[in-house]
Protein backbone atom coordinates (compact mmCIF):
# COMPACT_ATOMS: atom_id res chain seq x y z
CA UNK A 1 0.00 0.00 0.00
CA UNK A 2 1.56 3.53 -1.12
CA UNK A 3 2.29 5.53 1.70
CA UNK A 4 1.04 3.58 4.21
CA UNK A 5 3.08 5.46 6.67
CA UNK A 6 1.95 8.73 5.92
CA UNK A 7 -1.78 7.32 6.01
CA UNK A 8 -0.83 5.82 9.72
CA UNK A 9 0.92 8.89 11.45
CA UNK A 10 -2.47 11.14 9.90
CA UNK A 11 -4.33 7.90 10.87
CA UNK A 12 -3.57 8.36 15.07
CA UNK A 13 -4.13 12.23 14.37
CA UNK A 14 -7.40 11.69 13.29
CA UNK A 15 -6.79 13.69 10.14
CA UNK A 16 -7.47 11.06 7.41
CA UNK A 17 -10.08 12.12 5.20
CA UNK A 18 -12.92 8.98 4.48
CA UNK A 19 -11.75 7.36 1.96
CA UNK A 20 -8.43 7.55 3.20
CA UNK A 21 -9.35 6.19 6.10
CA UNK A 22 -11.67 3.27 5.40
CA UNK A 23 -8.76 2.18 3.34
CA UNK A 24 -6.02 2.72 6.28
CA UNK A 25 -8.27 0.37 8.39
CA UNK A 26 -8.73 -2.36 6.05
CA UNK A 27 -5.07 -2.31 5.63
CA UNK A 28 -4.32 -2.24 9.52
CA UNK A 29 -6.42 -5.56 10.04
CA UNK A 30 -4.19 -7.54 7.73
CA UNK A 31 -0.81 -6.15 8.54
CA UNK A 32 0.89 -6.68 12.23
CA UNK A 33 3.62 -4.55 11.42
CA UNK A 34 1.22 -1.71 10.67
CA UNK A 35 -0.38 -2.14 13.89
CA UNK A 36 2.26 -1.89 15.59
CA UNK A 37 3.43 1.23 14.09
CA UNK A 38 0.25 2.95 14.23
CA UNK A 39 0.64 2.17 18.59
CA UNK A 40 3.97 4.34 18.02
CA UNK A 41 2.04 7.22 16.36
CA UNK A 42 -0.73 7.36 18.64
CA UNK A 43 1.54 7.31 21.44
CA UNK A 44 2.88 10.67 19.75
CA UNK A 45 -0.59 11.90 19.20
CA UNK A 46 -1.60 11.23 22.91
CA UNK A 47 1.18 13.27 24.21
CA UNK A 48 0.24 15.85 22.35
CA UNK A 49 -2.61 16.12 24.28
CA UNK A 50 0.08 17.69 27.25
CA UNK A 51 0.59 20.59 24.77
CA UNK A 52 -2.84 21.82 25.81
CA UNK A 53 -3.46 24.97 28.15
CA UNK A 54 -3.87 22.73 31.86
CA UNK A 55 -7.56 22.98 32.13
CA UNK A 56 -8.62 21.34 35.70
CA UNK A 57 -11.58 19.16 35.34
CA UNK A 58 -14.90 19.81 37.54
CA UNK A 59 -14.70 17.84 40.55
CA UNK A 60 -18.69 16.86 39.41
CA UNK A 61 -17.91 15.08 36.85
CA UNK A 62 -15.79 12.44 38.57
CA UNK A 63 -18.93 12.00 40.68
CA UNK A 64 -21.11 11.43 37.10
CA UNK A 65 -18.48 9.34 35.75
CA UNK A 66 -18.07 6.82 38.95
CA UNK A 67 -21.86 6.74 38.89
CA UNK A 68 -22.28 6.00 35.53
CA UNK A 69 -20.50 3.05 35.81
CA UNK A 70 -22.34 0.13 35.43
CA UNK A 71 -21.27 -3.54 36.50
CA UNK A 72 -20.42 -5.05 33.61
CA UNK A 73 -21.36 -8.39 32.50
CA UNK A 74 -19.41 -11.38 33.37
CA UNK A 75 -19.58 -15.01 34.25
CA UNK A 76 -20.00 -15.41 38.23
CA UNK A 77 -16.98 -14.74 40.14
CA UNK A 78 -16.58 -13.83 43.39
CA UNK A 79 -14.64 -10.14 43.44
CA UNK A 80 -11.13 -10.02 43.33
CA UNK A 81 -9.66 -10.26 46.94
CA UNK A 82 -8.50 -7.33 48.22
CA UNK A 83 -7.90 -6.97 52.21
CA UNK A 84 -4.70 -8.61 53.09
CA UNK A 85 -3.90 -12.03 53.78
CA UNK A 86 -2.56 -13.17 57.44
CA UNK A 87 0.76 -13.61 56.74
CA UNK A 88 2.83 -17.00 57.52
CA UNK A 89 2.43 -19.01 59.44
CA UNK A 90 -1.30 -18.22 59.91
CA UNK A 91 -1.98 -17.97 56.03
CA UNK A 92 -5.86 -18.46 55.62
CA UNK A 93 -6.31 -20.50 52.17
CA UNK A 94 -8.16 -18.78 49.25
CA UNK A 95 -11.35 -20.56 48.95
CA UNK A 96 -11.80 -19.75 45.43
CA UNK A 97 -13.80 -22.22 43.50
CA UNK A 98 -11.36 -23.62 40.64
CA UNK A 99 -13.49 -22.72 37.48
CA UNK A 100 -13.70 -19.06 39.99
CA UNK A 101 -9.75 -18.64 39.65
CA UNK A 102 -9.54 -19.20 36.05
CA UNK A 103 -12.12 -16.84 34.98
CA UNK A 104 -10.82 -13.72 37.25
CA UNK A 105 -7.10 -14.92 36.17
CA UNK A 106 -8.77 -14.53 32.24
CA UNK A 107 -10.63 -11.57 33.30
CA UNK A 108 -7.46 -10.16 35.13
CA UNK A 109 -5.67 -10.82 32.03
CA UNK A 110 -7.61 -9.56 29.15
CA UNK A 111 -6.57 -12.34 26.85
CA UNK A 112 -8.19 -12.09 24.07
CA UNK A 113 -9.60 -15.28 23.21
CA UNK A 114 -10.16 -14.91 19.57
CA UNK A 115 -6.60 -14.23 18.99
CA UNK A 116 -3.23 -16.45 20.71
CA UNK A 117 -4.58 -19.17 20.87
CA UNK A 118 -0.80 -20.37 21.37
CA UNK A 119 -0.41 -18.06 24.37
CA UNK A 120 -3.25 -19.27 26.08
CA UNK A 121 -2.49 -23.00 25.64
CA UNK A 122 0.80 -21.90 27.37
CA UNK A 123 -0.44 -20.02 30.25
CA UNK A 124 -3.54 -22.81 30.78
CA UNK A 125 -3.16 -25.88 28.74
CA UNK A 126 -2.45 -28.61 31.76
CA UNK A 127 -1.76 -26.28 34.83
CA UNK A 128 -3.75 -25.06 37.65
CA UNK A 129 -4.29 -21.22 38.30
CA UNK A 130 -3.33 -19.09 41.56
CA UNK A 131 -4.83 -15.87 42.00
CA UNK A 132 -2.57 -13.13 43.17
CA UNK A 133 -4.80 -10.17 44.10
CA UNK A 134 -3.46 -7.32 42.74
CA UNK A 135 -0.40 -8.69 41.68
CA UNK A 136 -1.01 -11.62 39.07
CA UNK A 137 -1.15 -14.83 38.86
CA UNK A 138 0.56 -18.35 38.54
CA UNK A 139 -0.15 -20.76 36.41
CA UNK A 140 1.54 -24.72 37.76
CA UNK A 141 2.23 -27.28 35.20
CA UNK A 142 3.55 -30.66 36.83
CA UNK A 143 5.16 -29.03 40.02
CA UNK A 144 7.35 -26.19 38.13
CA UNK A 145 5.40 -22.69 38.14
CA UNK A 146 5.64 -19.53 36.00
CA UNK A 147 4.48 -16.12 38.25
CA UNK A 148 2.77 -13.71 35.57
CA UNK A 149 2.41 -10.08 36.92
CA UNK A 150 1.92 -6.43 36.22
CA UNK A 151 2.99 -4.69 39.04
CA UNK A 152 5.49 -1.13 38.69
CA UNK A 153 8.67 -1.41 39.18
CA UNK A 154 10.61 -2.36 41.90
CA UNK A 155 11.71 1.27 44.25
CA UNK A 156 15.52 1.90 43.81
CA UNK A 157 17.29 -0.67 46.30
CA UNK A 158 14.48 -3.19 46.12
CA UNK A 159 12.94 -5.82 44.43
CA UNK A 160 10.30 -7.97 44.05
CA UNK A 161 10.24 -11.72 45.49
CA UNK A 162 8.12 -14.50 45.42
CA UNK A 163 7.96 -16.95 47.69
CA UNK A 164 6.63 -20.55 47.85
CA UNK A 165 4.73 -21.69 51.32
CA UNK A 166 5.38 -24.91 51.91
CA UNK A 167 5.16 -26.61 55.33
CA UNK A 168 3.92 -23.61 56.65
CA UNK A 169 6.67 -22.14 56.34
CA UNK A 170 8.05 -19.16 53.23
CA UNK A 171 11.14 -20.50 50.57
CA UNK A 172 13.01 -17.96 48.22
CA UNK A 173 11.90 -18.52 44.92
CA UNK A 174 12.90 -15.96 42.53
CA UNK A 175 13.26 -11.54 42.17
CA UNK A 176 12.12 -9.78 39.71
CA UNK A 177 12.58 -5.91 39.11
CA UNK A 178 8.87 -5.38 37.90
CA UNK A 179 6.82 -4.08 35.10
CA UNK A 180 4.19 -4.91 32.60
CA UNK A 181 4.58 -8.16 31.29
CA UNK A 182 6.90 -10.04 34.05
CA UNK A 183 7.35 -13.45 33.18
CA UNK A 184 9.35 -15.37 35.88
CA UNK A 185 10.07 -19.23 36.65
CA UNK A 186 9.74 -19.68 40.23
CA UNK A 187 13.41 -21.43 41.40
CA UNK A 188 10.69 -23.60 43.73
CA UNK A 189 8.20 -26.43 42.63
CA UNK A 190 4.76 -25.36 44.22
CA UNK A 191 2.62 -28.53 45.45
CA UNK A 192 -0.86 -29.20 46.38
CA UNK A 193 -1.55 -27.49 48.76
CA UNK A 194 1.52 -24.95 48.74
CA UNK A 195 0.93 -21.24 48.57
CA UNK A 196 2.79 -18.66 46.72
CA UNK A 197 3.43 -15.17 47.74
CA UNK A 198 5.00 -11.61 46.58
CA UNK A 199 6.49 -9.16 48.97
CA UNK A 200 8.93 -6.37 48.20
CA UNK A 201 12.71 -6.97 49.84
CA UNK A 202 16.07 -4.95 49.47
CA UNK A 203 17.66 -5.63 46.46
CA UNK A 204 19.18 -8.91 45.62
CA UNK A 205 15.94 -10.75 47.68
CA UNK A 206 16.24 -12.22 51.36
CA UNK A 207 16.63 -15.56 52.69
CA UNK A 208 13.13 -15.20 54.69
CA UNK A 209 10.29 -12.13 53.99
CA UNK A 210 11.61 -9.46 55.52
CA UNK A 211 7.98 -7.07 54.78
CA UNK A 212 4.23 -8.13 55.02
CA UNK A 213 3.34 -9.50 51.32
CA UNK A 214 1.80 -8.00 48.28
CA UNK A 215 -0.20 -10.87 47.33
CA UNK A 216 -1.03 -14.10 48.89
CA UNK A 217 -2.23 -16.97 47.07
CA UNK A 218 -3.34 -20.48 47.76
CA UNK A 219 -4.07 -23.32 44.90
CA UNK A 220 -6.38 -25.54 45.66
CA UNK A 221 -7.15 -27.32 42.11
CA UNK A 222 -5.51 -30.33 41.32
CA UNK B 1 4.15 9.04 30.22
CA UNK B 2 2.23 6.84 32.76
CA UNK B 3 1.75 8.71 35.76
CA UNK B 4 3.23 7.76 39.64
CA UNK B 5 0.28 6.39 41.89
CA UNK B 6 0.20 8.07 45.28
CA UNK B 7 -3.54 6.68 46.04
CA UNK B 8 -4.50 5.66 49.17
CA UNK B 9 -5.46 2.31 48.92
CA UNK B 10 -2.47 -0.06 49.80
CA UNK B 11 -3.35 -2.74 47.87
CA UNK B 12 -3.36 -1.39 44.30
CA UNK B 13 -0.67 1.13 45.35
CA UNK B 14 2.15 -1.47 43.47
CA UNK B 15 0.05 -2.03 40.16
CA UNK B 16 1.45 -0.46 36.86
CA UNK B 17 -1.09 0.98 34.44
CA UNK B 18 -1.86 -2.19 32.92
CA UNK B 19 -2.69 -3.89 36.35
CA UNK B 20 -5.13 -1.51 37.28
CA UNK B 21 -6.60 -1.88 33.56
CA UNK B 22 -6.99 -5.37 34.08
CA UNK B 23 -8.55 -4.80 37.45
CA UNK B 24 -11.36 -2.56 35.42
CA UNK B 25 -11.56 -5.44 33.09
CA UNK B 26 -12.99 -7.04 35.72
CA UNK B 27 -15.53 -4.72 37.38
CA UNK B 28 -13.11 -2.90 40.08
CA UNK B 29 -14.45 0.61 40.71
CA UNK B 30 -11.66 1.33 42.68
CA UNK B 31 -9.01 0.95 39.91
CA UNK B 32 -11.05 2.49 37.39
CA UNK B 33 -11.35 5.61 39.95
CA UNK B 34 -7.46 5.63 40.03
CA UNK B 35 -6.77 5.68 36.43
CA UNK B 36 -9.15 9.09 36.56
CA UNK B 37 -7.79 10.49 38.93
CA UNK B 38 -4.38 10.07 37.33
CA UNK B 39 -5.65 10.95 34.12
CA UNK B 40 -8.85 13.28 34.02
CA UNK B 41 -7.01 15.87 34.09
CA UNK B 42 -4.83 15.22 30.97
CA UNK B 43 -8.23 14.23 29.05
CA UNK B 44 -10.24 17.51 30.37
CA UNK B 45 -7.44 20.18 29.30
CA UNK B 46 -7.02 18.03 25.85
CA UNK B 47 -11.38 18.46 25.29
CA UNK B 48 -11.78 21.69 26.34
CA UNK B 49 -8.79 22.63 24.14
CA UNK B 50 -10.30 21.20 20.96
CA UNK B 51 -14.37 21.35 21.61
CA UNK B 52 -13.70 25.51 23.18
CA UNK B 53 -16.57 24.87 25.31
CA UNK B 54 -16.02 23.65 29.20
CA UNK B 55 -19.51 21.83 28.97
CA UNK B 56 -18.96 20.29 26.19
CA UNK B 57 -15.57 19.25 27.02
CA UNK B 58 -16.88 17.13 30.57
CA UNK B 59 -19.37 15.32 28.19
CA UNK B 60 -16.69 14.13 25.60
CA UNK B 61 -14.90 12.74 29.03
CA UNK B 62 -17.03 11.04 29.87
CA UNK B 63 -17.63 9.61 27.02
CA UNK B 64 -14.06 8.79 26.86
CA UNK B 65 -14.30 7.53 30.13
CA UNK B 66 -17.40 5.18 30.03
CA UNK B 67 -15.57 4.10 26.98
CA UNK B 68 -13.04 2.94 28.71
CA UNK B 69 -14.78 1.07 31.19
CA UNK B 70 -16.84 -0.42 28.81
CA UNK B 71 -14.41 -1.63 26.15
CA UNK B 72 -11.65 -2.52 28.80
CA UNK B 73 -11.57 -6.01 28.77
CA UNK B 74 -11.21 -5.91 25.18
CA UNK B 75 -7.81 -3.78 25.55
CA UNK B 76 -4.54 -5.52 24.06
CA UNK B 77 -1.64 -4.49 26.24
CA UNK B 78 0.24 -4.56 22.80
CA UNK B 79 -1.41 -2.02 21.99
CA UNK B 80 0.84 0.31 23.96
CA UNK B 81 -0.10 2.28 27.38
CA UNK B 82 -3.19 2.51 28.77
CA UNK B 83 -2.73 6.37 29.38
CA UNK B 84 -2.47 6.36 25.44
CA UNK B 85 -5.87 4.57 25.06
CA UNK B 86 -7.37 6.79 27.13
CA UNK B 87 -6.07 9.90 25.58
CA UNK B 88 -6.62 8.33 21.83
CA UNK B 89 -10.28 8.03 23.05
CA UNK B 90 -10.69 11.42 24.45
CA UNK B 91 -9.22 12.95 21.16
CA UNK B 92 -11.36 11.14 19.06
CA UNK B 93 -14.28 12.08 20.75
CA UNK B 94 -13.21 15.43 21.00
CA UNK B 95 -12.72 15.60 17.26
CA UNK B 96 -15.84 13.55 16.52
CA UNK B 97 -17.49 16.34 18.16
CA UNK B 98 -16.08 18.87 16.86
CA UNK B 99 -16.85 18.02 13.48
CA UNK B 100 -20.36 16.94 14.33
CA UNK B 101 -21.25 20.71 15.51
CA UNK B 102 -18.81 22.15 13.03
CA UNK B 103 -17.28 24.24 15.78
CA UNK B 104 -13.77 24.54 15.42
CA UNK B 105 -11.08 26.84 16.65
CA UNK B 106 -7.77 27.62 15.16
CA UNK B 107 -5.80 29.85 17.68
CA UNK B 108 -2.51 28.95 18.41
CA UNK B 109 -1.70 27.11 21.86
CA UNK B 110 -1.80 29.57 24.32
CA UNK B 111 0.35 29.56 27.67
CA UNK B 112 -2.57 29.85 29.87
CA UNK B 113 -2.28 27.91 33.36
CA UNK B 114 -5.57 27.85 35.05
CA UNK B 115 -4.19 26.18 38.26
CA UNK B 116 -4.67 22.58 39.29
CA UNK B 117 -6.37 20.79 42.48
CA UNK B 118 -4.32 22.85 45.33
CA UNK B 119 -4.58 18.92 47.36
CA UNK B 120 -3.04 16.95 44.86
CA UNK B 121 0.44 15.56 45.57
CA UNK B 122 3.69 17.79 44.41
CA UNK B 123 4.95 14.95 42.65
CA UNK B 124 2.35 14.20 40.56
CA UNK B 125 2.34 17.90 39.81
CA UNK B 126 6.02 17.61 39.28
CA UNK B 127 5.61 14.63 36.85
CA UNK B 128 2.73 16.40 34.82
CA UNK B 129 4.48 19.64 34.07
CA UNK B 130 7.74 17.63 33.36
CA UNK B 131 5.88 16.55 30.93
CA UNK B 132 3.96 19.22 29.97
CA UNK B 133 6.97 21.33 29.29
CA UNK B 134 8.85 18.49 27.31
CA UNK B 135 6.16 18.67 24.58
CA UNK B 136 5.75 21.94 24.76
CA UNK B 137 9.51 22.25 24.14
CA UNK B 138 9.42 19.66 21.21
CA UNK B 139 6.62 21.23 19.14
CA UNK B 140 8.68 24.54 19.52
CA UNK B 141 11.70 23.16 17.73
CA UNK B 142 9.68 21.67 14.84
CA UNK B 143 9.78 23.81 11.63
CA UNK B 144 7.13 26.65 11.80
CA UNK B 145 5.05 24.50 8.58
CA UNK B 146 5.38 21.17 9.88
CA UNK B 147 3.88 22.59 13.72
CA UNK B 148 1.49 24.71 11.44
CA UNK B 149 -0.59 21.31 9.81
CA UNK B 150 0.32 19.51 12.75
CA UNK B 151 -1.78 21.67 15.50
CA UNK B 152 -4.73 22.21 13.24
CA UNK B 153 -4.75 18.91 12.56
CA UNK B 154 -4.66 17.53 16.46
CA UNK B 155 -6.01 20.62 18.61
CA UNK B 156 -8.51 21.82 15.62
CA UNK B 157 -9.62 18.07 13.84
CA UNK B 158 -9.49 19.65 10.32
CA UNK B 159 -8.70 16.72 8.07
CA UNK B 160 -5.88 16.58 5.28
CA UNK B 161 -7.41 17.91 2.36
CA UNK B 162 -9.53 20.49 4.80
CA UNK B 163 -6.04 21.11 5.40
CA UNK B 164 -4.86 21.50 1.96
CA UNK B 165 -8.15 23.92 1.15
CA UNK B 166 -7.29 26.02 4.26
CA UNK B 167 -3.78 26.50 3.78
CA UNK B 168 -3.49 26.77 0.12
CA UNK B 169 -1.17 23.79 -0.18
CA UNK B 170 -1.09 20.85 -2.85
CA UNK B 171 -2.46 17.57 -0.42
CA UNK B 172 0.90 16.39 -1.09
CA UNK B 173 2.52 18.87 1.11
CA UNK B 174 -0.04 18.75 3.65
CA UNK B 175 0.61 15.17 4.53
CA UNK B 176 4.95 15.34 3.67
CA UNK B 177 4.36 17.62 6.07
CA UNK B 178 2.32 16.07 9.36
CA UNK B 179 4.54 13.01 8.79
CA UNK B 180 7.57 14.77 8.70
CA UNK B 181 6.13 16.39 12.33
CA UNK B 182 5.55 13.37 13.59
CA UNK B 183 8.36 11.13 12.62
CA UNK B 184 10.50 14.14 14.73
CA UNK B 185 8.03 13.98 17.54
CA UNK B 186 7.94 10.37 17.88
CA UNK B 187 12.22 10.28 17.71
CA UNK B 188 12.25 13.43 20.56
CA UNK B 189 9.71 12.40 22.97
CA UNK B 190 11.28 8.47 22.67
CA UNK B 191 14.40 10.31 23.46
CA UNK B 192 13.70 12.48 25.76
CA UNK B 193 11.41 10.11 27.81
CA UNK B 194 7.69 11.15 27.17
CA UNK B 195 6.88 7.97 25.44
CA UNK B 196 8.44 4.88 26.87
CA UNK B 197 9.12 1.47 25.32
CA UNK B 198 7.53 -0.41 28.12
CA UNK B 199 5.20 -0.38 31.39
CA UNK B 200 7.62 1.30 33.26
CA UNK B 201 6.16 4.02 35.32
CA UNK B 202 7.38 6.83 36.23
CA UNK B 203 8.32 7.99 39.85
Amino acid sequence: MEHVDELIAAHALRALDPDDERAVEQHLAECEGCRHKLAEFEAVAAALAYAAPAAAPPLELRDRILGAAEPVVQPPVPPPVRERRRWWPRIAAVAAPGFAVLAIALAAWNISLRNDLGDTRSRFATGRVIHLANVGNVVTSGGSAILYADLKPAPSGKTYEAWVITGGKPVPAGTFDGGTGTRLTLTHDVAAGDSVAVTVEPEGGSAQPTSEPLAVGASNLG
Amino acid sequence: MTAGHTGKDPTTEHLSDHGLLALVAGGDREAFARLYDQYSEAAYSLAVRVVRDREFAADVVQEAFLAVWNQARTFDARRGQPSTWILTVTHHKAVDAVRREERRRSDPIDEEYEGRDPGAPVDEQAWLGMTRERVRQALRRLPDPHREVLELAYFAGYTQSELAERLALPLGTVKSRTFAAMTALRDEFARSGVTMEDSGTRR
